[in-house]
């Protein structure tokens, strides 16, 4: 078959996971133990939240060619700072949520600002947050406080249900739909990519590339914050461990998802069936009975071999086009 | 002419022969031929993209020639590689000195110099030694444990000869050596390449100052367009006439006439600066219908006042004036806002974005204007770019098209159609035809020639001295980061020249 040929039947990155999941969800559904069931599924969208949260802002993050590691050590400062503040300042817990999720825009400012402003590489300025957030998180709780005994009205967010649906799946449409509209929809998401294919061209156009890549990273903090009051919710604890490694797991749907690392190329629903992916995965091979015990051992594997398949069926067909030549 | 004829039986320590160089479609050498004596210094002159840096990369074995031969030493070379041509006694000192900043001086020279042998022992004495050695054999007082960091642009290039001595270099090429340096420093240089050809070196000597070449240089080729107009001894030739030389033939008769109407004045500057554009005192005046051409050489500051203009860096000193309102650009934004549009000389890394959609490149600029509330309109893009494919005549299959499946003057042509989708009151464009097949240039130049009949300000850069005659109702010549002359249309290549080298002829002045 000539490249040409194959360049054209080969289907959209998203179609092909669309048609994975349903691979997942038919053998998971015939092998796994009580997998197919309401229950499950709504344990699942309880589960991903989090990660789906942040696996959405990071995309717009990679579509500008950068990268934030640190959503999961600001959602876990974020985490032990509302318990801070609701316990011991003793702060209205409505109030103390809109602060916490302040604080999150401020960690993100603080990314935004090494990384806009004074034009450090994303990498290394969010590795630096990374443990500097985290650590700050410890030192706060000294490593072992952990706040508990929260409010009903604060634990709906966690475990409440509205309608049929569980309230996670309300606040994952509502923010999925957002930074749909925005990546698709806006002048904004037009800017992403153009500074992701290249931020020279971008600055050239006359595009505001500073204030555009401060608002991805603010937006990922401020999701970063809402995110830690969910998982404080779901668990009824803030601890400082909240959130730890989430970061890798969204920036692996997001990638999953079909967006380039490069920036540029990819899409919000892409990176929906992205976490669906990885969820229906590790919540599946939890429920195979024979392997129920090695689960999350075999849930990594299966992560990496996806990711890798992923990534070479994406570059194939451009792949086979370089070397016809 | 040919001097190799004139001294029979002396080997040509360089000789090439219709030597053919080019990149994808332009042609940058065509057939030049060359040679260089044993004690000679051969000064090598020519406009800007006359071929200069081809050939010198060429002899340096950074480029092979398409066609033709090289002979060193009187020995045919084929494969011409950096290393080989260090081995064959060929050294060169560009412009930028190309010394490694964080390590010594010493260090420096052993890497030029030192074969490199795997767990060899380093030698730090005599590694020393030999530059001190060398230093003094040029006069240099440099340390050589001082890092090359902290040495001045002259000391460098001092170090870079050291180099080029060090590695019995017979044949060195120097590439405008005297750019950065003062005059005292300048006579110091050329009291060493006097030396060095009393030894039988030959050097190649490019430089734009037309003086040194008559108070240093033996012979002067003169390159124009990938060709060279002949080797002359410069006792037998005089400024004027290397100027001539130069530029060549008058200009054709290619480009649409000039039938604007002067309309009011768009842009004023009044002693425009910027520091660290290296832009000073700029005052230039331009009406609406008007093509100002603006040139130079190399370096003489016209993208870096066009980046002032759009607010890229912004000025430091001095004032603009807009449509008669004294305004201030400090970012690009600035600039669109306020009617001034910007097509940069780097189509493919500026201009356009590759891997977008022509539709969104078109649009890219005009967010503002298009989507005020910033929600993207699918159909007010498609039909915009439509409209500019069809009226700028662009060849692609349609708007969803990405950027890199275009030719460069097709590019071209969707960069400029994303400025005027900003409907600017002034449009700078930085070299528009670079590199661009001469239909679609043809073309691009009445594109340029109707905006302006349609009352848009034109400046435009350009580097291309016949299309700067064609083109322009005046003529700004940068020299230096500043305004060395303004020129009416009816001026001569000759005297834009003589102005871009900063020579003084009747007739040249603001």
């Amino acid at each position: 078959m000539k490249p040409q040929q194959l360049t054209r039947i080969w289907p959209q990155h998203e179609t092909v996971l669309l048609l994975f999941i349903i691979a997942e969800v038919t053998y998971f559904s015939l092998f796994g133990r009580r997998f197919c069931t309401v229950d499950n599924f709504t344990n699942i969208v309880r589960h991903s939240l989090e990660i789906g949260l942040l696996a959405l802002v990071m995309t717009p993050i990679i579509l500008t060619a950068g990268i934030d590691l640190s959503v999961g050590s600001t959602l876990g400062l974020c985490a032990v700072l509302f318990g801070k503040l609701w316990r011991d300042a003793g702060l209205d817990p409505w109030l103390a949520q809109i602060c916490t999720i302040g604080i999150g825009g401020l960690c993100g400012a603080c990314n935004a600002l090494l990384i806009a402003q004074m034009k450090l590489p994303p990498l290394i300025v969010t590795l630096a947050t990374f443990s500097l957030f985290r650590g700050l998180a410890e030192a706060i709780t000294q490593g072992v406080d952990a706040f508990t005994d929260f409010p009903e009205s604060f634990l709906f967010l966690g475990s409440g249900q509205l309608g049929q649906l569980p309230i996670q799946a309300w606040i994952l449409s509502a923010a999925a739909i957002g930074v749909w509209l925005l990546v698709h929809r806006t002048t904004f998401g037009r800017c992403f990519r153009a500074i992701g294919f290249s931020p020279e061209g971008a600055l050239y156009a006359g595009l505001p590339v500073r204030r555009q890549l401060a608002l991805v990273y603010v937006l990922a903090g401020l999701v970063a914050g809402l995110a830690s009051l969910t998982y404080t919710a779901r668990f009824g604890t803030a601890k400082a461990d909240a959130g730890t490694g989430y970061e890798l797991f969204a920036i692996t749907a997001v990638v999953l998802g079909g967006t380039r690392i490069f920036g540029g190329v990819g899409s919000v629903h892409g990176t929906l069936l992205g976490v669906a992916t990885l969820a229906i995965l590790n919540n599946g091979l939890s429920r195979l009975p024979n392997l129920m015990n090695i689960a999350s051992e075999l849930s990594g594997i299966v992560t990496g071999v996806l990711l890798l398949l992923a990534l070479t069926a994406s570059a194939l067909p451009h792949w086979l086009k370089a070397n016809q030549k | 002419m040919n001097l190799s004829q004139s001294i029979p039986g002396q080997i040509p320590l360089l000789q090439l022969s219709a030597v053919t160089k080019s990149f994808g479609s332009v042609s940058a050498l065509k057939g030049v031929s060359f040679d260089l004596q044993p004690g000679e210094i051969h000064a090598l002159i020519g406009g800007n993209g006359a071929g200069k840096s081809t050939l010198i990369k060429i002899v340096a074995g950074a480029h092979s020639p398409d066609s033709g031969s090289i002979k060193i030493h009187g020995h045919r070379v084929t494969q011409l590689t950096p290393s080989a041509a260090r081995n064959l006694g060929i050294a060169c000192i560009y412009q930028q000195p190309s010394l490694f900043p964080d390590l010594t001086v010493a260090e420096n020279i052993a890497l030029r110099l030192e074969k490199i042998r795997l767990f060899a022992r380093v030698h730090w004495t005599n590694r020393r030694l030999k530059a001190v050695q060398l230093l003094k054999l040029i006069g240099a007082d440099i340390s050589p444990d001082t890092e090359v960091r902290d040495l001045s642009m002259p000391q460098q290039q001092l170090v870079e000869i050291a180099c080029a001595l060090g590695s019995k270099a017979r044949i060195i090429l120097m590439d405008e050596p005297t750019a950065s340096l003062t005059h005292k420093e300048q006579e110091r240089l050329f009291a060493l390449v006097r030396t060095l050809r009393n030894d039988g070196v030959g050097i190649i000597y490019i430089s734009h100052r037309l003086e040194e070449i008559f108070a240093i240089a033996d012979r002067v080729t003169v390159l124009r367009d990938g060709e060279s107009t002949g080797t002359t001894p410069v006792t037998e030739t005089n400024p004027s006439a290397l100027i001539k030389r130069m530029v060549g033939r008058e200009v054709s008769t290619l480009f649409p006439p000039a039938e604007s109407q002067l309309g009011p004045m768009v842009l004023s500057l009044r002693g425009l600066g910027c520091t660290a554009g290296g832009v000073k005192n700029i005052t230039l005046d331009l009406r609406a219908g008007e093509i100002v051409g603006l040139t130079g050489l190399v370096g003489a500051g016209r993208t870096e006042l066009a980046r002032v203009l759009f607010g890229i860096t912004p000025a430091d000193t001095g004032e603009i004036s807009l449509n008669g309102q004294w305004v201030v650009i400090t970012s690009p934004q600035d600039a669109i806002a306020l009617g001034i549009a910007y097509l940069p000389e780097d189509r493919r890394r500026q201009g356009v974005i590759l891997e977008m959609p022509l539709s969104h490149n078109i649009t890219l600029a005009s967010h503002q204007r298009l989507f005020p509330r910033n929600w993207l309109r699918h159909t007010t893009e498609q039909t915009l770019a439509e409209k500019f494919i069809e009226d700028l005549a662009v060849k692609t299959s349609g708007a969803v098209a990405l950027g890199n499946s275009l030719s460069g003057g097709n590019q071209q042509k969707v960069s400029l159609a994303r400025w005027l989708a900003t409907k600017p009151k002034l449009l700078i464009l930085d070299e528009p035809t670079q590199g661009i097949d001469i239909g679609a240039k043809n073309e691009i130049h009445k594109i340029i020639r109707r905006l302006a009949k349609e009352g848009l300000a034109v400046l435009m850069i350009s580097s291309d001295l016949p299309e700067v005659l064609g083109m322009s109702d005046r003529i700004a010549v940068l020299r230096g980061g500043t305004l060395a002359a303004i020129l009416p249309r009816q001026c001569t290549a000759h005297q834009v020249m003589s102005a871009s080298l900063g020579l003084k002829e009747e007739g040249v002045g603001a």
